[in-house]
């Protein structure tokens, strides 16, 4: 890391080129890890490999690469607007929030219409969907001390929204980029704030000491002045100027994340376990539901069958929604909900089905071929008569 | 039967190689067992013509791509419900370690996850932006980035979730599932650090975020002090271009820490004086204690090994005693280099050292080695064997026992867990996956 840190860490530059020099002297073996950077730990509590006799750990390094380096622009400066278009993160400190605005109510409505065929009614989860919420937050809270370590049956701590994300921000800038899942990037600004309000509804979080309710319309102040019940959850601090140095000091004790430092030669060889310890077995089968199913002969695979591999493909790309009617899809095998499809006509369910229509991805989300996507179409109506 | 030789008495053992051969074979042309041509069927895979030996091969002109031989199709990612969204999209399919070679994990066969599903990136449109607390911003093109001087590195990427199931007690009787979130390739592309030396960086910037092109708009909150150590923006992957799985056409490396924070389809970098809190931060790869506290930036993947051979996939039912095998295993590091590993056959109450093998890497899978003899039952003083591997790096870090691990992150943390693996082998040579603990 030497080379550039010289460069931009001027009180650095001393304390890196006494380990270059120091290095030296050791003539041409391999360099070896280092715990200190300029004299601090490492920010991760690992070794790091200096680059010595123009090698870092077992690897040359060609030298006339960091002199070199300093002078290559490969690219262009970002325009004023493609800087806007791409730099859209938002920062807990208001940095990043656009000016807009939704309420509690509309939020609810985009939720009953784009969210609530994963994430449940209330955002209740379900079906290998996150919870978005479980009830109050302040509450919820309580139970991350909640620890199956001593007290196996005991109720397990509860991480939704609410009583686990330290950040509003976090929420806002995830459904504006990364939601819905099947079509990110569709919502406008007031939907983004709408949804956000309506969560932060459902989770029962306050706003100025009052809970926020179906009136509530958020924006860009508002959201700025919201805390999280677990704001103060997490550790290390990472904010402010001390930021990366307290993260240094956590990770400089193997006490504090569960690791554990030895000397080598004092290891222990014998009587190691705890003399309670006895061996755990998986309960029942465990999770053995492995797809494909676990094998490990060598054989030629089954063939593929005489439908083209439509049955194939409906596994693989259509199974997950319609299998049941828990995604508001038609189920394969319900033969009255498939003739009510069909009897608009098979073109009209076709071009349903390659462009996409409510809850249905446009070909659910597959790259088969038109004529592939339409044989599995014909697949499932086949197995719903 | 000695199951805990010592290297020297293997060395000494090694002496008496020659007279015990000649012993042997003495034995053997005395006798008829070896050399009898009748007292067996012959084989008639050596017997007959075999068709491949007769007809045609396939032209060069097929299979412009080279894929496995077909008899290889069960060698393949797996998936579990449990660990999936009800989509796959925000999904992972892991690595069947038991069948590893090496220190390199093919690409079709690299652990893939990811929270939008694998996006496909046409390499034309590709752009990376990299602002923020920089004197020059840029935009490159893939082109442009690739002529950057790159560096090549071998390096393993792992999910912090690797094992994070069975904080409570084994689940998976499988080393596919129980430690395969993980894989290891040769990395092409090159370090931050070189394109900051023109871009040059802001005395106060701290942080770095870096974002993904995909449905999800991955994003995770970088500390400069790695971006200016081996932080790398890669492109290739074993020797070829990264896999759409791996992030086609570019992702991040960080060497040793969490793969989440290896983000792919990486489309920009930015530089700033403090953190981000992107959900991948915060709503996961959080590490919740006892305390009701949950470590937050956890970075580095610490030491961590496990049998991989045998394994519940590929046991020792055909093995009998006083027959000769390999015991065979990974240990890895996101600290550092491995330093040695130890193997225990009483569940980790005593060990002896294993050898390492082939070659040694910093922040990479590293293969370990211990030669053993069946004993009868595979029993120790009428106790099944317990294999377990326990390994040390170069940073001063050793495997906590799972006791000792539990103690302090409690078993909700589901991250980070690198607790003594354990394997039961039952009479029969079956292999069971357990855990020691009080
Ligand atoms: C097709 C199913 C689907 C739909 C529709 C959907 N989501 Fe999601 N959502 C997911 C999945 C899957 C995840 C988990 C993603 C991951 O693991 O990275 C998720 C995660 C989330 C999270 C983060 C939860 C957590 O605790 O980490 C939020 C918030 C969210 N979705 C909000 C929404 C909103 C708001 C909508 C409607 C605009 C929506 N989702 C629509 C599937 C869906
Ligand atoms: C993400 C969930 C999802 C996936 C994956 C999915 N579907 Fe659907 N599909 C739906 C839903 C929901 C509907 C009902 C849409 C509506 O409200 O009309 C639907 C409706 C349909 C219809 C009826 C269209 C009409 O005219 O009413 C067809 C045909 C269909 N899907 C075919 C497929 C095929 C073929 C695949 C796999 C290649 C597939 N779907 C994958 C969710 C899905």
């Amino acid at each position: 890391m030497f080379n550039l840190d010289r460069k931009l860490i001027i009180s650095a530059s001393v304390a890196a080129a006494v380990a270059v020099f120091s290095g030296c002297m050791s003539g041409n073996a391999e360099p070896k890890g280092e715990s200190t950077v300029n004299g601090k730990p490492t920010i991760d509590g690992g070794v790091y490999y200096p680059v010595v006799n123009d090698k870092t750990g077992p690897y040359y390094v060609n030298p006339q690469v960091a002199i070199d380096a300093k002078k290559i622009y490969n690219g262009r400066v970002p325009t004023a607007n493609e800087l806007k278009a791409w730099d859209k993160d938002l920062m807990p400190d208001g940095t990043g929030y656009p000016e807009g605005e939704g309420s509690v109510e509309d939020g609810e409505a985009l939720y009953e219409a784009q969210c609530v065929m994963c994430h449940g009614d209330f955002g209740s989860g379900g079906g290998g969907y996150p919870a978005l919420a479980k009830g109050n937050g302040y509450e919820l809270k309580k139970t991350l001390t909640n620890n199956r370590y001593k007290n196996a049956d005991g109720d397990g701590p509860v991480r939704v929204f609410g009583s686990y994300w330290p950040k509003v921000s976090t929420l806002w800038w995830y459904i504006q980029d990364g939601m819905p899942h099947p079509m990110s990037k569709t919502l406008t600004v007031d939907e983004t704030y709408a949804l956000t309000a309506y969560i932060l509804n459902i989770n029962e979080i306050e706003y100025e000491g009052e809970p926020i309710d179906e009136e509530f319309v958020l924006d860009r102040e508002k959201m700025m002045k919201i805390v999280l019940p677990n704001n103060d959850g997490f550790i290390p601090n990472i904010d402010g100027p001390t930021g990366p140095d307290d993260v240094r000091a956590f990770y400089a004790d193997p006490n504090n994340f569960g690791a554990k430092k030895v000397n080598p030669a004092e290891r222990c060889m014998k009587d190691c376990l705890e003399p309670t310890a006895k061996v755990t077995y998986i309960a029942g089968a465990g999770i053995s539901e492995f797809l494909p199913p676990m094998a490990t002969e060598r054989s030629l695979p089954k063939t593929e069958e005489s439908n083209g591999g439509a049955k194939k493909h409906y596994e693989e790309a259509c199974m997950m929604c319609h299998a049941d009617t828990s995604m508001g899809a038609p189920a394969v095998g319900d033969a009255k909900a498939w003739a009510a499809v069909t009897a608009k006509g098979m073109d009209a369910v076709y071009h349903n089905g390659i462009n996409g229509i409510n809850g249905m991805p446009p070909k659910g989300g597959s790259d088969l071929s038109d004529a592939d996507f339409k044989s599995v179409v014909d697949y499932m109506i086949s197995q719903s008569k | 039967m000695d199951n805990k030789k010592s290297n020297h008495e293997i060395d000494v053992n090694k002496r008496d190689f020659f007279r015990k051969t000649a012993a042997l074979s003495v034995t053997a042309l005395a006798g008829t067992s070896l050399l009898s041509s009748n007292a067996r069927a012959d084989d008639p895979a050596i017997m007959h013509h075999v068709p491949w030996g007769q007809k045609w091969g396939d032209p060069v002109t097929k299979n412009r791509y080279g894929i496995p031989s077909a008899y290889e199709h069960n060698v393949t990612r797996r998936n579990t419900k449990l660990l999936a969204s009800g989509n796959y999209r925000a999904s992972i399919a892991v690595t069947p370690i038991h069948e590893s070679m090496g220190i390199i994990t093919p690409n079709g066969l690299f652990f893939s996850r990811s929270h939008g599903g694998v996006a496909h990136v046409d390499p034309n449109q590709y752009r990376l932006m990299i602002h923020g607390l920089v004197e020059k911003p840029i935009v490159l093109t893939l082109e442009q980035l690739k002529k950057y001087p790159s560096v090549t590195r071998t390096h393993f990427i792992e999910c912090p979730a690797n094992g994070g199931q069975e904080w409570r007690g084994p689940q998976f009787n499988s080393v596919q599932f129980a430690k395969g979130f993980m894989s290891s390739a040769e990395w092409t592309g090159v370090y931050i650090k070189t394109i900051l030396e023109d871009l040059g960086l802001k005395p106060d910037a701290r942080w770095m975020l870096a974002e993904g092109s995909d449905n999800s708009e991955m994003g995770r909150t970088v500390p400069v002090e790695k971006v200016l150590d081996d932080a790398m923006i890669v492109w290739g992957q074993n020797g070829e271009a990264l896999r759409p799985e791996q992030g086609y056409p570019v992702r991040l490396l960080l060497p040793g820490w969490e793969g989440n924070l290896c983000v792919k389809w990486l489309k920009r970098l930015e530089f700033a004086s403090e953190p981000w809190y992107c959900k991948e931060e915060t709503s996961k790869y959080t590490a919740l204690k006892p305390s009701g506290k949950a470590i937050q930036h956890f970075y580095a993947n610490e030491v961590n090994s496990t049998v991989t051979s045998p394994s519940p996939e590929i046991p020792w039912t055909n093995l009998k005693e006083g027959d000769i095998v390999e015991i065979e295993g990974l240990a890895w590091s996101g600290m550092g280099t491995i330093t040695g590993v130890d193997i225990s056959f009483d569940g980790g109450n005593s060990y002896v050292p294993a050898s390492l093998k082939g070659l040694v890497l910093p922040k990479s899978w590293t293969r370990w080695s211990y030669m053993y003899t069946i004993p009868k039952d595979f029993q120790i003083n009428g106790k099944q064997i317990i294999l377990a591997s326990r390994a040390m790096d170069d940073a001063g870090y050793i495997q906590p026992t799972v006791d000792e691990e539990t103690a302090i992150m409690g078993v909700e943390s589901v991250y980070h867990r690198n607790g003594i693996e354990t394997w039961e082998v039952t009479a029969t040579g079956e292999v069971n996956h357990v855990q020691l603990r009080s």
